[in-house]
């Protein structure tokens, strides 16, 4: 029976710069790889010099599902699944052999050849051959049969032959699967992200999750005028865009009395920039309850008529903890091509209200002024509303799809 | 609750509609002479799994939720509609997470039988070639499929499609799939592939690997269906394992295989047929469900019951696996031992397990056709059956069984024991114990 490969050979990416934090981040980096893959099998990760080894202890079968899985955690620039196999030049050789008859045995007669290339690294220096002699070693002993099939290019070939000889033995792999790149999630704390149910905050909560930070979410429900079907639209966002982090929790707010408080008491034009002064605010006191450093949230310059520069400042005064936008350059476009591959964009696209829809105000201010903000506030029993929604939030923990 | 008392009891009432069934054994009628030689009663052995299985307690106490209180539409907008609507994803998400793709490549269906039409016509629908007039694409489907694939394959040759039955190995009398024969007959216009996992006559499995880098190579374009039905909760089904990664696929797949209900099953996109925004088109109409590709109000009882049953039957591969082995070992061996005559058709070897199933044993019986055997079985409480059940209304031979090379009279006796991870190795020696009783009348018949 052929050999199948068992073992997942991850390669950092901006992780390897770290000096001094190297230490920390890789553990970090370890540990989310274990819990982004306990629920599909028994997986133990080796920390070695520069790159980290996953190897299935169960289900064999699953090391593709596995690959797939871990491709999604961020901090990997790429993986390979590796055959295990003795440092043996002729044993190795044989195994790549078989390999490549195996993955060529369909290939259509004068179809034009695959370029290659071989990559050894040579970690044990009692192997006999060094790395460069290796390569051609490989390379001269491929089957006859695809000596028209294939065609060395060292340069981007498509092509990668690679082969690790460790002290234990070697491992061969062919090609690389691109990761997300990035810095593991929890290495740059913790923030609170926005999560409105549009296309745009799970994109923005991908991003910081990217950059290492672990992202905790906040929604705000105004029932009965937003009903269940909106709360469910959430939990499947969160679950989804929730994969790139260890674990997911949301936040859900209630917000019918500030709504109306404000509807009731300020400016009509003033609506929807007070809204969000009021999330900001309550998003600050969640976020100092989790020890988030951030807020996080999708806005665009333009976008709307509650992002203008203007009233982006408005809204940011609010704010008690520095607010991030990753998507502040994106054009909806580009921001809409991401949400389809991180797969969050059908969900957006279900067509439930969210509450800034709740009284919405017919011409709302484009160029809010802070001290209008704070004059309208004034006549708002603050103090009593946010006590209010921040003691009726409900925290729902959310496994996401593994 | 009456029935949740039933459900605490497994078997107790199935048992007793049996033994009732003998005291009362028509009277005036002549019954087979042998019967004489039994013991007075005999609790029955199910060895019919393939052709369906009971539904499980829990499977049956998850579905009385949605037959009682939790009874609203999912696409009502009320919180009984919601829940409902959360209970099918919940199941989506189980169905998907048992085979690791994405809950939303999952489309429920009303069995194998409709999946297996959406993806044959669907798929090959929507890969349709040229304008109406010129030639709609090239389809290759397996020799030994069920009929729902070869009916809905036959069907589109009025749409311009041409559809060419792929073949077995001649050289192996293992009944895999020739697939060098099944490369060359691939084309550029080449749209669909269909190829069952596992037979569910005779417990071939296939390699769906190989056949899938044959695809890649020769028919990049075409899309690889997987009737999965016999496989389900049997091996791993993972389109990323089993699927050569540039091959967009589809599974089949029916909860009353696994102790679910029947009247259910799925359609499972891989994440590569998603990422690549192959969907079937709709072959039935309505307002709107799942993403209108099989639209309809979702049979919610039914798919909770499925979610419940997948992930029973999913979660400990390796046990069940052993199970299914031991009773197969357990039932060729009593065979050989106490059933003069009899032949297993491929028989179990420990070395062969990638491309055999050991949950379907077929047998040829001397003498007597495989129907006389049934019902001379089934007076023993030994119910099996003869070739596949879903045929056993229609009276033709099994392509699959004659494309193993069995001659037309062989095929007629062929019978079909299969199991589940609950049978026993007991209920194997049993069962080939009474099926020796008969032996000799049947034999000589």
């Amino acid at each position: 029976m052929s050999k199948i490969p068992d073992t997942i050979l991850l390669r950092y990416g901006e992780l390897a710069l770290k000096g001094g934090n190297r230490n920390s981040f890789e553990k970090t980096l370890a540990a989310n790889i274990a819990s982004a893959t306990e629920s599909i099998a028994d997986v133990k990760i080796l920390r070695e010099r520069g790159r980290m080894t996953a190897t299935l202890k169960s289900n064999p079968e699953r090391i593709e599902r596995v690959a797939n899985r871990i491709a999604e955690v961020p901090g990997l620039s790429s993986l390979s699944l590796c055959i295990p196999c003795e440092a043996d030049p002729e044993t190795i050789s044989g195994l790549v052999n078989q390999h490549l008859l195996r993955m060529f045995e369909f290939s259509a007669p004068g179809a034009p050849r695959i370029t290659f290339r071989v990559e050894t690294k040579r970690a044990d220096k009692r192997f006999p051959i060094a790395s460069t002699e290796f390569d051609q070693y490989i390379a001269q002993r491929l089957p006859e049969s695809l000596w028209d099939k294939l065609q060395v290019q060292l340069k981007r070939p498509e092509l990668v032959i690679g082969v690790d000889i460790r002290t234990k033995g070697a491992y061969v792999y062919f090609g690389r699967t691109p990761g997300i790149g990035g810095l593991p999630v929890g290495s740059q704390g913790r923030v609170v992200c926005l999560l409105s149910g549009g296309i745009d905050s799970p994109v923005a909560a991908y991003y910081a999750m990217k950059r290492g930070c672990r992202v905790d979410f906040i929604s705000f429900l105004s029932p009965p005028y937003i009903g269940e079907p909106t709360r469910q639209k959430l939990v499947k966002l969160v679950r989804k865009v929730g994969r790139f982090q260890p674990k997911n929790r949301l936040h859900i707010v209630p917000f019918t009395e500030i709504q109306e408080a404000i509807r009731d008491h300020a400016p009509e034009a003033y609506r929807t920039i007070l809204y969000r002064r009021m999330m900001q605010k309550i998003a600050s006191r969640i976020a100092f309850r989790n020890r988030g450093k951030a807020i996080i949230t999708g806005e665009s310059i333009g976008q709307v008529a509650s992002q203008t520069l203007s009233n982006i400042a408005c809204i940011e005064e609010a704010s008690l903890l520095p607010v991030i936008r990753p998507l502040i350059g994106f054009d909806k476009l580009e921001t809409i091509k991401i949400a389809r591959e991180i797969g969050t964009f059908d969900i957006s696209n279900e067509p439930e209200p969210d509450c800034c829809t709740v009284f919405m105000p017919n011409g709302p201010v484009i160029h809010g002024q802070i001290a209008h903000c704070l004059e309208a506030e004034e006549k708002l029993d603050m103090k009593g509303l946010i006590k209010n929604a921040l003691d009726g939030i409900e925290a729902i923990d959310i496994d996401t799809d593994a | 609750m009456g029935v949740v008392f039933h459900l605490g009891k497994p078997h107790a009432s199935f048992a007793h509609s049996i033994k009732a069934g003998h005291s009362e054994r028509r009277p005036g009628t002549k019954g087979p002479r042998v019967l004489i030689i039994l013991p007075p009663m005999n609790d029955p052995i199910y060895l019919d799994h393939a052709a369906t299985t009971r539904v499980s307690p829990s499977v049956a106490a998850t579905m009385m939720r949605a037959l009682g209180d939790e009874y609203g539409n999912p696409s009502s907008r009320h919180p009984l509609g919601s829940n409902a609507s959360a209970s099918i994803e919940e199941a989506r998400r189980a169905v998907a997470s048992s085979l690791g793709t994405r809950s939303e490549g999952v489309l429920f269906t009303s069995g194998g039988t409709e999946a297996n039409n959406l993806a044959v016509i669907g798929f090959a629908r929507a890969l349709r070639r040229g304008k109406p007039g010129t030639p709609s694409g090239h389809i290759l489907i397996g020799p030994t499929e069920h009929p729902s694939i070869r009916a809905s394959a036959a069907s589109l040759t009025e749409e311009g499609f041409e559809v060419e039955v792929m073949q077995l190995a001649r050289s192996d009398k293992r009944g895999s799939l020739d697939i060098v024969d099944a490369a060359a007959r691939m084309r550029e216009d080449t749209v669909f592939v269909a190829q069952m996992l596992v037979n569910n006559e005779y417990g071939t499995r296939y390699d769906i690997a190989r056949l899938s880098r044959a695809i890649a190579a020769r028919a990049p374009k075409a899309h690889l269906h997987v009737d999965a039905v016999q496989a389900l909760g049997k091996i791993e089904l993972d389109p990323a394992g089993l699927v050569d990664r540039a091959v967009s696929s589809s599974f089949s797949l029916s909860a009353h295989k696994i102790h679910g209900p029947k009247g259910v099953g799925a359609l499972v996109l891989s994440n590569a047929c998603l990422d690549a925004k192959r969907l079937p088109l709709p072959i039935i109409h309505g307002g709107g469900q799942q993403g209108d590709v099989r639209p309809g109000t979702e049979n919610v009882p039914g798919i909770m019951g499925f979610g419940a049953a997948i992930a029973a039957a999913t979660h400990d591969f390796e046990a069940t696996g052993k199970a299914l082995v031991t009773a197969r070992k357990a039932l060729e061996s009593a065979l050989t031992e106490f059933v003069p005559g009899v032949r297993v058709l491929i028989p179990w070897s420990d070395d062969q397990t990638a491309t055999m199933a050991p949950q379907v044993v077929s047998i040829l019986v001397p003498g007597a056709p495989s129907e006389v055997w049934l019902h001379h079985l089934e007076e023993l409480g030994v119910y099996a059956s003869a070739g596949s059940a879903c045929q056993a209304k229609k009276h033709e031979l099994s392509p699959a069984l004659l494309a193993l090379g069995l001659t037309s009279e062989e095929a007629r006796r062929v019978l079909r024991f299969s199991f589940s991870s609950s049978t026993t190795a007991e209920d194997c020696t049993e069962a080939a114990r009474r099926m020796a009783s008969v032996s000799s009348a049947l034999a000589h018949l």
